[in-house]
């Protein structure tokens, strides 16, 4: 089996007097995507900072192809793009070739390199404005393209969307996932947002407080939390008792949009604590044996239903995750 | 009013006429001055970065007191100086008070926590961020660093200008570790004072406006060099 292009193992990070990040094991295969997904806080970041070496880790290391790397060799394999994008007081050109400047190649080739990024990401027009002067989304494509111009073999991404609007983002992700395919390299992309990692991703790692709780494809993690705060994570919102939802599992996920207060499904009495308007829906929040309980209304709520009344809760059973 | 006009007249003549004594104090006051500029870049940038950067003990306390030391009275600089490098004193076997070295030496002293305070201060507004991105990018740690100072060069410029504004106009430690021996250690400054002790207010005057002019003249090439670019 051929070992993973970039491996994390046993690996432990500690900053004022307690452990920030601790991962077991996390594998990045050769042309693979990996989110990592997590609140705020979580660790996702340091583990970032842990893969590109930037950090040193109390314990554990980085592994290059399944063998024990220094610390060069792994910044060498590797690009990282923050989440803003910090480009330099430089015309746009200078900028994507600044990853090649700082690993010595040459003029020429640094331009032949260049150039090839600037054009893939379709910022060649720009080539020659200065950097700060650039939008959102087009300081984002730099800072993409100066990563990509060196070659990487592991791309790390964290959260470079997320400041950009939905369009942009959605743009930016087709392109960034089809350059990724294109050259082989593999990506870790860390992201609070699950249907970013959903759309970027074919494996998905879960981060709670610096903990690694869940790794594995997309669709079965997405779909199946391993825990109830990797419920959370995932938009599970409601962990409940197993019994409250006719469960043997000692705790139940379900998510919002699975519960109503009309149609078809389990029935589970609750009362209304308050209703807030989200646009389309109304979430409304109730309280079940002592536990809040947050469902999505497709439609507004009966006229008349006042904080404290009974309401009776349907949940589409197919929607239940046990814990 | 006439006698700022005479003073004017005066300073027209003096830079027109080519008179070798007031052309040879302009080049010892913009060589003395840059030179102490110079050292204190050298010196103040460096430490700016370490009171930016750094992680040691007392390194609060440290850049209070470089901030401190940009409000500090040149006479007070010159006071030291005179001190530590009269002929008995700790320095004195350098025999270097009444020259141009010592007083080259008090300026960058009077420069040096201006250019590293807002060298400091210029640092500190990179983003933190930006050099760990240089370094992800492959950035040796040495290398990150001197990119975070090419991004805050314009500030950093400003840290010059500050630093060459102030020792170019200051009199005090020049006139205490200079003497102001004429054809040695005179510069425009202590050569307004003499003018004036003399009662030639026009000449001293003229001196002044001669070294404003200077000022502005050096001053204007780094703003040159620090707005270029700019739309």
């Amino acid at each position: 089996m051929t070992p993973p292009a970039l491996e994390l193992r046993d690996v432990v990070v500690r900053a004022g007097g307690r452990t920030i990040l601790s991962v077991p094991r996390l594998a990045l295969a050769d042309a693979s995507t990996t989110a990592v997904l997590g609140p705020n806080g979580s660790g996702k970041s340091t583990l970032l900072r842990a893969a590109a070496a930037l950090l040193k880790p109390e314990r554990g290391a980085v592994l290059l192809d399944g063998a024990a790397a220094a610390r060069a060799d792994v910044r060498e394999a590797t690009a990282a793009v923050l989440q803003r994008p910090l480009l330099r007081r430089a015309s746009v050109r200078a900028n994507v070739e600044s990853g090649l400047r700082f690993r010595g190649v040459g003029r020429a080739q640094r331009r032949r390199r260049g150039q090839v990024w600037l054009e893939r990401l379709g910022i060649a027009a720009l080539a020659d404005r200065p950097a700060h002067r650039l939008s959102g989304g087009e300081a984002q494509r730099v800072s993409l393209a100066r990563a990509f111009a060196v070659g990487p073999r592991v791309l790390l991404l964290d959260e470079p969307f997320s400041a950009l609007d939905a369009p942009t983002r959605g743009e930016l992700l087709a392109e960034l996932r089809e350059a990724l395919a294109a050259t082989g390299t593999a990506a870790l992309l860390v992201t609070h947002d699950r249907h970013e990692a959903a759309a970027f991703a074919d494996r998905v790692a879960i981060l709670h407080d610096g903990e690694l709780r869940q790794e594995g494809p997309v669709r079965q993690v997405l779909d199946h939390p391993a825990d109830a705060d990797c419920a959370r994570t995932l938009g599970f919102d409601n962990v409940l008792p197993g019994r409250l939802l006719g469960s043997a599992a000692g705790e139940v996920a379900v998510p919002p949009g699975a519960c109503r207060l009309t149609g078809a499904g389990l029935t589970l009495p609750a009362r209304l604590v308050r209703t807030i308007p989200l646009g389309p829906v109304w979430r409304v929040i109730l309280e079940a044996e002592g536990r809040t309980v947050l469902a999505n209304a497709p439609e507004p709520p009966p006229p008349g239903l006042q904080p404290g009344d009974p309401v009776e809760l349907r949940v589409d059973p197919a929607a239940i995750r046990e814990l | 009013m006439g006698l700022l006009w005479d003073a004017l007249g005066e300073a027209v003549r003096l830079l027109t006429s080519g008179d070798p004594d007031t052309w040879e104090i302009i080049l010892r006051s913009l060589q003395i001055s840059l030179c102490a500029t110079a050292i204190a870049f050298a010196i103040g940038v460096p430490l700016g970065m370490l009171l930016a950067f750094g992680r040691f003990p007392g390194r609060g306390p440290a850049h209070a007191a470089v901030n401190t030391g940009m409000s500090m009275p040149p006479v007070v600089v010159g006071l030291v100086l005179t001190v530590l490098l009269w002929r008995a004193g700790p320095l004195g076997a350098l025999d270097l008070l009444y020259t141009p070295a010592a007083m080259v030496l008090a300026q960058a002293v009077i420069a040096l926590p201006l250019v590293a305070g807002i060298s400091a201060a210029a640092l500190q507004q990179v983003d933190p961020d930006f050099r760990i991105q240089m370094e992800a990018l492959g950035a040796s740690r040495a290398r990150a660093l001197w990119t975070v100072v090419v991004e805050a060069r314009l500030p950093l410029l400003a840290a010059v200008m500050a630093g060459f504004g102030a020792v170019i106009s200051e009199v005090g430690a020049a006139m205490m570790v200079g003497g102001n021996i004429a054809g040695h250690t005179r510069v425009l400054t202590t050569a307004a004072v003499l003018e004036t002790s003399r009662g030639n207010f026009a000449e001293a005057i003229a001196l002044g406006l001669i070294l404003l002019a200077i000022a502005f003249a050096v001053i204007a090439v780094l703003t040159a060099a620090q707005q270029r670019g700019r739309p």
